[in-house]
């Protein structure tokens, strides 16, 4: 405890310093006047002063202030010790900051005691100081790891630009994180997906979970995946990563490029919403599955409701936060409630909605995010335009010999090289299905010469199968060489098998198919599929060209 | 590997879930799911949501089932196809002797 003694009188000053002396007090410093006082302060920092009011220069109502200002936040006990008798004096010893006068002479017990008390208070002071400085510390050190993390979620989270103008959407968390989620991507094949979902409760611990969610919903999107997958991997992931009171709940929605056919994967969000144009409801897209995060990969269900909408179709799914808000008489929006509002008003933006909903809650306030997204059946034109094609040519040959033609599966591992390596997902499957149909051709009737009308029965179709594996097995000597040639300037992808067997004859190849016939389907696919297709060399060579 | 099916209550329906690769390989397989105690199916789908390839011999395997189960089941069905498998089914007309869902 430092305790500064201010007064003129040097006898005084002795008195005082001798009296804190034998109550214990050895740190104090001793000042003449107010000035000396105030530059003493600044340096040693008092716990307690012992202020004299009548003195040379700067008295000690103008000390008093000065001295609370050094102290800054924390608390300085100043006790006046006064000869004054006169009742206004006294007071304004307080007025201007004193916290406590002792008459002079002054009476040893009292002040001591009072000095106790003081000091009582100062440490109270300095230690909740202490306290609101970690605290402040504390919180300037969250808001800057939220400045982040919201940074990170801005970019991670950022929506596909080419899709706002399809999707209708608005997103109101309760707090800056949300943990409800919406997520929109294109597909490949000119489609797109959309994802609403909600993380139990909210803030910053139910958002983290974003973050893989997004990263998965969006490489998935690109590659394509069915709605199974992506909710079975989703799932895997969730169940990995979130302790097991959280999980989410979400509605995954993906529409063809066509705008019309709608299949969706509800888990545990309420219903969706289709409307026709003139706003009747005309389905629910209810959950039928439980959300994700929850269950084991082998009880994950996967189905997916499919709907063949019409154009001007409206599609609108909500998180229950919006549902679940609750008016000033305590009555609940609910399902019904936010049907009504679309039924009375079919056109109403996503935005309006949010509007009512707020008007709804009054002076109530939402406990939980609000999202809401709909989407009008429309042909998806421009979406999906960046389509990066590789610009640089490739020639990739494969060189098959009778040993590796029993073995391996050449078109599976050269579509995986094209589709992964020069951004062709979205001919994935136009090329597996042309390009095994040529292969099988070149292998199973230029080299093993099998015969397609063993195909005509059912149980034909397995004689063919055995005939195949036994005269493959057989083989000795045969090459099939598969050249592909991507030439990015041209868009188009050109494609070659060339093998050693003895041909056959194309000119039976025709357009025309009989809709009975098991077989012979192939070559007219692959025309259909590709941009020009041609046989040569007696049918032992065949170049097909794709435009891409 | 064989093919996920499933009945329905009643056993009348049945879908058979066709996996990434629809082809030669599958022949065996598929045969099995639906001529298996499949005697009072009358609906059949053919779930393909998950199926990414398809050849010109799964139609060949279509078709074969169609002939095979016409007696007994009045509906054939696909469901889930993507565009791109949609598209091969199509081309080859499918929408004939198929319903796709």
């Amino acid at each position: 405890m430092r305790i500064l003694v201010v007064d003129d009188d040097p006898i005084n000053r002795f008195l005082l310093i001798n009296m804190l002396e034998q109550q214990g007090y050895v740190d104090t410093y001793e000042a003449e006047d107010g000035r000396v006082a105030i530059e003493l302060a600044k340096q040693i920092q008092p716990d307690l002063v012992l202020l004299d009011v009548v003195m040379p220069e700067i008295d000690g109502y103008e000390a008093a202030p000065i001295l609370k200002r050094i102290s800054g936040d924390i608390y300085l006990p100043i006790i006046f010790i006064t000869a004054l008798e006169d009742q206004a004096e006294l007071a304004r010893c307080l007025e201007v900051g004193g916290d406590d006068f002792v008459a002079k002479p002054f009476d040893k017990v009292i002040l001591s005691a009072k000095i106790r008390a003081h000091s009582r208070t100062r440490i109270l002071s300095q230690r909740a100081f202490e306290q609101n400085k970690q605290l402040s510390f504390y919180q300037s050190a969250v808001e800057r790891e939220h400045r982040i993390v919201e940074h990170i979620f801005a970019n991670a989270l950022a929506i596909d630009d080419s899709l706002t103008s399809y999707i209708d959407y608005s997103l109101n968390p309760a707090t800056t994180f949300n943990g409800d989620l919406f997520l929109m991507s294109t597909s490949p094949s000119g489609g797109m997906y959309f994802l609403l979902g909600d993380f139990t409760g909210h803030g910053l611990a139910s958002s983290i979970g974003a973050l893989p969610v997004s990263q998965g919903f969006n490489a998935m999107s690109k590659k394509g995946l069915s709605l199974m997958e992506m909710a079975e991997t989703l799932n895997k992931t969730l169940l990995l990563l979130l302790p097991d009171d959280m999980f989410f709940a979400a509605i995954i929605v993906e529409v063809d490029a066509s705008g019309q056919r709608i299949d969706v994967w509800n888990g545990g969000m309420p219903s969706m919403i289709l409307q026709n144009a003139d706003g009747e409801v005309i389905k629910h897209f209810y959950s039928r599955h439980m959300s994700l995060g929850i269950l084991e990969p082998e009880d994950f269900e996967v189905t997916v409701e499919r709907h063949q909408a019409d154009y001007g179709d409206r599609l609108t799914c909500f998180s229950d936060g919006l549902v679940e808000i609750v008016n000033t008489e305590d009555v609940m929006l609910g399902d019904q409630g936010l049907e009504n509002w679309l039924i009375a008003e079919p056109s109403i933006s996503s935005k309006k909605i949010v509007e009512k909903a707020y008007e709804y809650l009054g002076s109530t306030e939402s406990l939980d995010d609000l999202t809401i997204a709909s989407y009008i059946c429309q042909p998806l034109r421009g979406v999906n335009q960046d389509q990066s094609l590789s610009n640089i040519p490739l020639k990739l040959v494969n060189q098959l010999s009778a040993d590796e033609i029993k073995i391996s599966e050449p078109i599976s591992v050269l579509v995986n090289v094209l589709a992964n390596q020069l951004s062709m997902f979205s001919f994935h499957s136009a090329f597996f299905t042309a390009f095994s149909e040529l292969y099988n051709n070149a292998l199973d009737h230029g080299i093993l010469r099998l015969d397609s009308s063993l195909k005509d029965t059912e149980d034909g179709f397995f004689d063919y199968f055995n005939h195949r594996m036994e005269k493959l097995e057989a083989l000795q000597e045969a090459s099939i060489v598969i050249t592909t040639e991507f030439k990015p300037k041209e868009r188009r992808l050109y494609f070659q098998i060339k093998d050693s067997g003895q041909g056959f004859d194309d000119s039976q190849l025709s357009d025309i198919q009989d809709m009975e016939q098991s077989y012979g389907r192939g070559i007219p696919l692959v025309k259909a599929l590709c941009e020009s297709l041609e046989y040569s060399e007696g049918g032992t060579k065949v170049n097909a060209v794709f435009a891409l | 590997m064989s093919l996920d099916r499933v009945f329905s209550s009643d056993g009348e329906q049945l879908t058979i879930f066709i996996g990434e690769k629809f082809d030669f390989s599958t022949v065996a397989d598929f045969r099995t799911a639906y001529s298996k105690d499949t005697g009072k199916v009358t609906i059949l789908i053919v779930d393909m949501q998950s199926t990414e390839y398809i050849d010109s011999s799964a139609l060949g395997m279509l078709l074969n089932m169609q002939k095979a189960m016409k007696e007994t089941v009045s509906s054939f069905k696909i469901s889930f196809a993507k565009p791109q498998v949609l598209k091969v089914l199509q081309t080859a007309r499918f929408g004939k002797k198929f319903d796709f869902i």
